[in-house]
């Protein structure tokens, strides 16, 4: 038996002769985020960015469940800015289909006003040769937020805001 | 080489559960971990070394969790080793850790194993469809029914020895908080007419699907001696392995399970184990792999383990309990099941099972298999050094 809504397996003789089949991994898998997690993507939604304080006063974004160095419960919530600093960026000439954005845009590490580890993002400028490592940014929010990274549709830089 | 002396001095687990939704992988093994380094009165700080095991990685779709479990357990800096056995890697896992201790590398170390069923789908992650296969089975229930078949066909056993054993177990749960299913409704009668789920498999002989996990904290000799408190002393540990399918093979008494527990049993002195040990933690996920395990495990004499069930000697108050903890078909969070015997089998002979401690128990064993009843792994723990 497999799975319900498993495609049938043919096999196929391929152009040397070889006998081949498809192996297909397929069965459903549910995710829980816990608590930590939980209230990062939730506060998204209702479009604030927060992170937790680490044992060393760092604050993390996004947030960790438990200290790096000591493994202590982070349970010290830091709210954080939607503007920061492109620590490292690269391009992306060909948006997939589930980007966000459907133009050519730029990956960036972005440290967030308050935070002091980085965030990965999407940033949308006109073209590559407005992206530079140490640019601000801010953040350009989904139209309807839902609990999840995408809340935040990419950055923008932040003289486009004038 | 002479080994050192390990002992269990912490012993911590979850309450286990169809979902714990309320927490990440992360937190629901840190959850143990915290309950057994309170238990053992430590803190992360003092572990040196953490081995950590869990079911294959399929189940859950989180490839090499170990990695990203590292924060959680303060690993940075320390060993981490991952353990792979499958269904008994619970128990493969608490030996690798107690060898860590036995070897004289390290003083303090966790160990952990755990499942989260509810973020996968074990039932079809075990049932993958391979091409140019004949495609036999559904789950494990579907992989085992035969095997069961087969054991009533040889050793003659009536119908009812399944429902008796997972009434037992079901009854033995109500005295374990950490439980997954408190049930306590069942009689034989209404067992035996629990809907058939694999023939001969019925559905309350049938295990759970379980969110848990549990941790332990071994020591050394030189640091439990210094701990107030009972531990329980590590007396033998023994693991085998054999094929999933080769001409010949016994599937209803594997030779690698036959050589394992001689070999455990051996190392830990134990001559005539119905006499010698006192409480039995064993890996049951279907009813009928009580009698079976019972005589591959060298308890009954070969085709006479359901007479054993029949008799009561496995109750609580028999000769053999075992499972006092409800066992398997209580609760099974996969990749913690293994372990989750070894570690009441500690908790036995410590003297700390609660409300279902086998009075005066004082030597235990720990079973694990998993695969196609093809790994197995166990432990002989005793309330006195060895």
């Amino acid at each position: 038996m497999a799975a319900p809504g498993t495609p049938p397996i043919i096999a196929t003789v391929g152009p040397d002769g070889s006998l081949m089949a498809p192996l297909r991994l397929f069965y459903p898998y549910d995710r829980t985020v816990g608590a930590v997690i939980g209230r990062f993507l939730t506060s998204l939604a209702a479009k604030k960015i927060e992170g937790t304080r680490g044992v060393d006063a760092s604050v993390h974004v996004p947030p960790l469940e438990f200290d790096p160095a000591t493994g202590v419960a982070l349970t010290e919530w830091v709210a954080v800015g939607d503007t920061g600093l492109v620590l490292t960026w690269s391009w992306q000439p060909e948006p997939f289909a589930d980007n966000t954005l459907q133009q050519p845009f730029a990956w960036a590490l972005i440290l967030l006003d308050g935070a002091d580890t980085p965030m990965l993002h999407a940033v949308r400028v006109a073209s590559v040769s407005e992206m530079s490592t140490g640019m601000r940014v801010r953040a350009v929010w989904a139209a309807e937020p839902t609990p999840s990274i995408t809340a935040i549709m990419c950055f923008e830089p932040e003289s486009a805001h004038g | 080489m002479a080994l050192h002396r390990c002992a269990v001095v912490g012993v911590g687990q979850t309450h286990h559960t169809s979902c714990r939704g309320d927490v990440s992988i992360a937190g629901l093994v840190r959850e143990a971990v915290d309950r057994a380094l309170l238990d053992a009165n430590m803190t992360l700080a003092d572990i040196d070394a953490i081995v950590i095991g869990k079911a294959p990685d399929m189940l859950e779709g989180v490839m090499m969790p170990e990695l990203w479990l590292t924060d959680s357990l303060a690993a940075s800096g320390k060993p981490l080793f991952r353990v792979h056995t499958a269904g008994s890697v619970g128990g493969s896992t608490a030996i690798v850790a107690a060898q860590h201790v036995m070897s004289g590398l390290h003083k303090r170390v966790l160990t952990i194993a755990f499942e989260k069923q509810s973020d996968g789908n074990a039932m079809w992650a075990l049932s993958v469809p391979l091409p140019f296969s004949m495609p036999v089975h559904a789950g494990a229930g579907g992989y085992f029914s035969p095997i069961v078949r087969s054991y009533i066909r040889r050793s003659g056993a009536p119908s009812h020895i399944g429902a008796m054993v997972a009434v037992k177990d079901r009854t033995n749960a109500l005295k374990n908080p950490y439980a997954h299913l408190h049930e306590d409704h069942w009689t034989l009668e209404k067992a035996m007419e629990s809907p058939m789920l694999w023939d001969p498999i019925r559905f309350v002989e049938t295990c759970p699907s379980s969110d848990g996990a549990i941790a332990l904290v071994l020591a050394s000799e030189d640091v439990a001696d210094k701990m107030p408190g009972k531990k329980a002393w590590v007396h033998s540990t023994a693991m085998r392995s054999e094929p999933t399918m080769f001409a010949g093979r016994n599937q209803v008494s594997p030779r690698a399970g036959e050589m394992c527990a001689e070999d455990v049993f051996r190392k830990a002195g134990i001559t005539d184990p119905l006499k010698q040990i006192d409480a039995v933690e064993m890996y049951v996920p279907f009813s009928w792999f009580e009698p079976m395990w019972l005589e591959n495990l060298g308890f009954a004499p070969k085709d006479q383990g359901w007479r054993f069930v029949e008799d009561g000697v496995t109750e609580m108050t028999g000769a053999l309990p075992v499972n006092a903890s409800g066992g398997v078909l209580s609760s099974n969070p996969i990749g913690a099941s293994g372990m989750l015997r070894f570690g009441e089998a500690a908790l036995q002979v410590m003297g700390k099972a609660g409300e279902h401690q086998i009075d005066g128990a004082r030597t235990a064993l720990g079973h694990a298999y998993g695969g196609g009843s093809q790994f197995f792994a166990m432990w002989v723990v005793g309330s006195e050094k060895n």
